[in-house]
Order: structure tokens, then sequence, then C-alpha cells
């Protein structure tokens, strides 16, 4: 079988101007985040 | 159960599975009720994937861990955002550009129609049987709290998840999952803001806090790289990656979630959204679990949480033996008490030195009530050998049924049942598309017209939510079948792993080699898997993912490099 194949829209994003912005705050939040955790590890022991 | 709760409860469920129902009542072709028009706008997307990941054991269990081993679970989701990022770069786009209905289409279009079908089939397995357990799981716990028949529970989840699955297709399982992580979240907001005035009056919420640090419940973040142990971050980032990728990636019940968006663009961000959103609330259902753990150091908690074991014991010859225990658990939750209030003034005035002494008091208390608890259980396995001792899971449940206001029981046994539901919901789908795209209409029914197909799609869904149900309701009399349905999953992951690794990322690997690998690692898996089982070797039955996966891939490239074509 023959699977179709679509040429698929590249759009921006509707936050950042570009994907890759977005894909880097997704993983500097992340790491905010675990540091963050990291903090309230540390500050509750 | 109060009226005002079968009122929450009921409605809530009705409301969502007529509001699912209604929604999707215009869906008539194939294409609408397998990938819901591919119309669904990021916001739903994330929403259903995180509902689909999360069951009701989540809500469960993980508050039950939290209350036994702190906060360090959080950890095995550190590898999610990244998987996310990376699903979005790469895989998501070949999805797309494909149009496919299922991931394992696209094995056909990289390799050839034999290499999608096994893949299909191996899914069907695996899924099917994980399907049951995900009703049963949380099922026999409702069962056992609520005094209910097994038989019922089961019923409520299943009858009402095939009713709105088969009506509205992929479309109502994402409209109502959409409600049902609304439900979840506001209820577990409720719950955690509930505990926290539940402290008695001259315990702040950062006073209960403190002393659960000084306990080493908020131990969220463990960065020593130690291989023995199961929760840290190296073990979270490294092994949740693949994990993660293996499971948003070639998982039907996951992709085609995210299939169902309106452009790449959406379903992007709907995977995006659960990179944001996941580890948060999480940390979230972790953090209830240590109020509950804190809620029971100051009001008298049960030696053993599932009260179904302690009338057991207490028809036994044992029960004057456990009734000693119980009354060594009252002088020792008195004295933990008195230890922490210490522990609180302490860490009030900022005294270094008494917190130091008290610290170290209520750390001992604490585990001698440990011992007290596993001694406990001991006496419960002698005295009724085939009782299921591990309470953990009845912890979070026996805080909700005892001491929530009315009217919040309901709201709380709602989110459960939709965590239940809602999980279910996806596998079901997914097992009725991969089924009728990968085997029926591919293979078996090649040149019927659209409404053929669409109710095929729809006596699939009944199909395997009826084996479900007769699986679930049946489960706990084949206790070493539930073992089996953990394995299975072990089984068969690896080989699909290795098979879309390949493709993905060894472009020079042909079909026929992939076919032979693929068939070589799932028969390694399963000789390894026979060893263990008959004692010859011993290894975690989590290994066999990954050695799966490297058998694929490794005699993929070897076999490749001999075929040479």
């Amino acid at each position: 079988m023959e699977i179709e194949k679509t040429d698929y829209k590249e759009e921006a994003p509707p936050i950042f101007s570009t994907w890759n912005q977005l894909y880097a705050f997704v993983l500097v939040f992340h790491a905010l985040l675990i540091t963050a955790f990291y903090f309230f590890t540390q500050a509750y022991s | 159960m109060n009226p005002l709760d079968w009122i929450v409860l009921v409605g809530t469920l009705a409301f969502i599975v007529l509001y699912g129902v209604w929604k999707t009542r215009k869906v008539n072709t194939v294409e609408s009720y397998l990938l819901g028009d591919r119309d669904l706008k990021w916001w739903t997307i994330g929403l259903s994937i995180m509902a689909t990941q999360a069951s009701a054991i989540t809500f469960l269990s993980t508050p039950g861990q939290a209350f036994e081993d702190g906060m360090r679970f959080a950890q095995f989701y550190f590898g999610l955002p990244v998987a996310m990022v990376i699903l979005a770069v790469f895989v998501l786009p070949i999805y797309y550009r494909l149009k496919v209905y299922t991931a394992y289409e696209y094995l056909e279009g990289r390799f050839d129609r034999k290499t999608r079908t096994l893949t299909a089939i191996l899914f069907l397995i695996q899924r099917g049987l994980a399907a049951g357990l995900t009703i049963y799981a949380p099922a026999i716990i409702l069962s056992t709290i609520l005094e209910w028949e097994l038989l019922w529970t089961v019923l409520i989840i299943g009858v009402l998840v095939i009713f709105y699955t088969v009506a509205g297709g992929t479309k109502a399982v994402s409209v109502t999952q959409k409600q049902q992580m609304i439900v979840i979240l506001s209820g577990m907001v409720i719950a955690a803001i509930i505990l926290m005035n539940k402290m008695p009056a001259n315990v702040s919420f950062n006073d209960a806090v403190g002393v659960a640090g000084k306990m080493g419940k908020l131990n969220v973040v463990d960065f020593e790289f130690d291989l023995s142990n199961r929760y840290n971050f190296w073990s979270g980032m490294l092994g949740g990656v693949f994990l993660f990728l293996s499971y948003f990636g070639t998982d039907q019940s996951q992709v085609q979630r995210y299939l169902s968006g309106k452009s790449l663009t959406e379903s992007r961000l709907g995977l995006l959204f659960n990179g944001i959103f996941k580890v948060p609330m999480q940390f979230l259902i972790l953090f209830v679990g240590i109020m509950v753990f804190m809620f029971f150091q100051f009001t008298k908690p049960p030696l053993h949480f599932n009260n179904a074991n302690v009338q057991k014991i207490y028809e036994t010859s044992a029960a004057n033996e456990y009734k000693a225990l119980e009354t060594k658990h009252d002088a020792l939750f008195e004295e933990k008490q008195e230890a922490i209030n210490t522990l609180i003034t302490a860490l009030q005035k900022e005294d270094e030195a008494i917190i130091a002494t008290a610290q170290s008091k209520v750390k001992t208390l604490n585990e001698e009530n440990k011992a007290l608890r596993k001694e406990a259980k001991e006496l419960i396995l002698k005295a009724a050998p085939s009782a299921k001792v591990k309470d953990a899971d009845y912890v979070f449940i026996n805080f909700v049924v005892n001491y929530l206001p009315v009217g919040l029981v309901g709201l709380l046994l709602a989110v459960i049942f939709s965590a239940a539901m809602s999980s279910t919901a996806s596998e079901l789908n997914a097992l009725a598309t991969t089924t009728v795209v990968d085997i029926y209409r591919r293979s078996l029914v090649t040149d019927k017209d659209d409404r053929h197909y669409l109710n095929a799609s729809k006596g699939f869904t009944v199909m395997w939510g009826l084996i479900a149900l007769v699986f679930a309701s049946t489960a706990d009399l084949f206790e070493n079948l539930i073992q089996a349905v953990n394995i299975v999953g072990s089984l068969f992951y690896g080989a699909i792993l290795g098979i879309f690794a390949v493709a993905f990322f060894f472009k020079n690997v042909k079909s026929k080699a992939v076919f032979i690998a693929a068939l070589i690692g799932e028969l390694i898996v399963l000789i390894i898997f026979a060893l263990n089982m008959y004692g010859y070797i011993e290894i975690a039955y989590l290994w066999l993912n990954m050695i799966g996966c490297v058998i694929v891939i490794v005699v993929s490239l070897l076999l490749q490099s001999i075929f040479r074509d």
C-alpha cells in the first residue's frame, strides 16, 4: 500500500519567533524546575 | 456514602460521559472516528496526553508512595520533557508528512507490510492485556475500601468507557479527557488545601513542611550516581528519556492522541504542554502524599491501611497478637507526637541544638513505626496467606473516605474513576484503531466502503472493551496472571522500540534485516524470560526492554551488512 504523503506547513509557534527558541524554553524551564527542586530539598533537609 | 457524595460522583461522571457523546454526535466517517477529523487544539491534545498516562493507580499509589518513601519518585519523570522535545523535532514531522493513522503504518512505508503487521500484533497483545489491568487495579482498591462488589466497580468504569468510546471514537476520548483532567487537577488541588487546613491550630503550613523535611520526606532531587538506587537524577534523565521516547513515540494509545491535532503546530504544542506541566503535576500529587503523611502525624493512623485485611485477622487466632501490636502502635504514636511538637517548637525558635536532638528522636521513632507496620503485615500474611499486604495504595483513599468533608468525598472518588476511565478509553481506542487500520483493512477485508470500516471500528472497540471487562472482573482469581501481564509489557516493548529506532536512525537498514532481527530479538527475550522463570539466571524484567531493543538494532545492522540490498 502506498502511504499518502502530504506537504505540511511549517508554521511559526504562537510564542517565540522560532521553534528552536520554544524548545529551548521548555528545556530551560525544566532545568530551572530541577534547580528549584534541588534548593527545596536542601532547604528542608 | 452520604447522598451528597453520590450526587457529586454520579453527576460528575454522567456529565463527562454525556458531554463526550453530545460533542461527537456528528462523527460519521472512519477518519473522524479514528483521527477526530484532525481538528483538535493544542490544549486538548496536551490534556489528553496527560490523562492517558495518568491512570487511577497514579492517584492512588503516588500519594501512598510519598507517604512511604518521600518525594524522590518525582525524578522518574525528569527525562519526559527531553523526550517531548526530541519527538516534536524528529518524529512528529515524519508522522505528519506520511499522514498516518497509526505509528505502525509508518513502518510499512519505511520497511514493508509484514514488519508493520508484526509490530501491530506485538502492540495488540501487550496493550490488550494491559487494558484489563488498567480497570482491575483501581477497581480492586475501590471495591475493598468502599465495600462494593468488585464486579460493580469494574462495570462502572468499563461500561461507561465502552459507551462513549464506541459512540464518538477518538474525539470522544479527547474531549472527555479534557473534562476529566479538569476534575482530576481541581480535586487534587482541593485535597491539598483541605490537608493544609486539617493540621492542628498550632502547626502552620511551614511547620508541617519543615517537619516533613526533617523526617527525610522532601528528598525531591538526588544527584548521587548510584546504579542500585531506582530513583535519582541520573536514572530519571538517562533511563527516563528512553522509556518516554518509546512510550510516547511508538505506543498507539499516545500516538493517536497527538495525531488528532489540527496541524503539526497544534500537535507539537500539545507534546510540549505535556513536557512543561507533567513534572509539576507529579510534584503536586507527591506533595499531597506528604501532606497526608503529616496529617497522620497529628491524627492517629491505623496500624494497617487496608481495613479488609484487619477485619480478616480479627477473625483468626492471631487477633490478640495483632491487637497487642495496635496497642504498641498507639503508644508509639503518642511518643512520636510529643517529639514532633518539640521539633516544631525548636524550628520556630531556630534552636539548632534542640532541632538536631528532636530530629534524631523523631527519625528513630519513625523507623520503629515502620518496623511495627512491617511486623503487622507479616502477621496478617501468616494468618491469611492469600492477603495482599502492600497497603501504601490504600493510604490516600483511606484519608479521602474517612476525613474529607461530605461532597468532597464524591469529588475525589470522581477523580479516581475519571483517571481510570481516561486511560482505559485511550487504550480501547488505540486497540480498535490498530486492529482495523493495520490488520483488518490492510490484510483481511481490503475493499469495503467507509461505512463498513466505521462499523468495524466500533465493533472492535466493543470487542476489546469486553475482553478488558472479562479480564478485570476475573483477574483476582488469577494472581499469577496479573504478574504475567506486568511482565508482558517488558516482553514486547523492547522489540517494538528496536524496530522504530532502526526505522528512524539507521536509514540503510532494509525490511528483511529488521524483520528477521525483530523475530530473533523477541525470541532471545522470551528465552531469557524462560531461563529467569526456571531459576537458571536472575534478571529484573525491566531490563528486557533494553535487551530486546539493543538486540534488534545490532542484529539488523549485522544482517544488513550481510544482505547488502
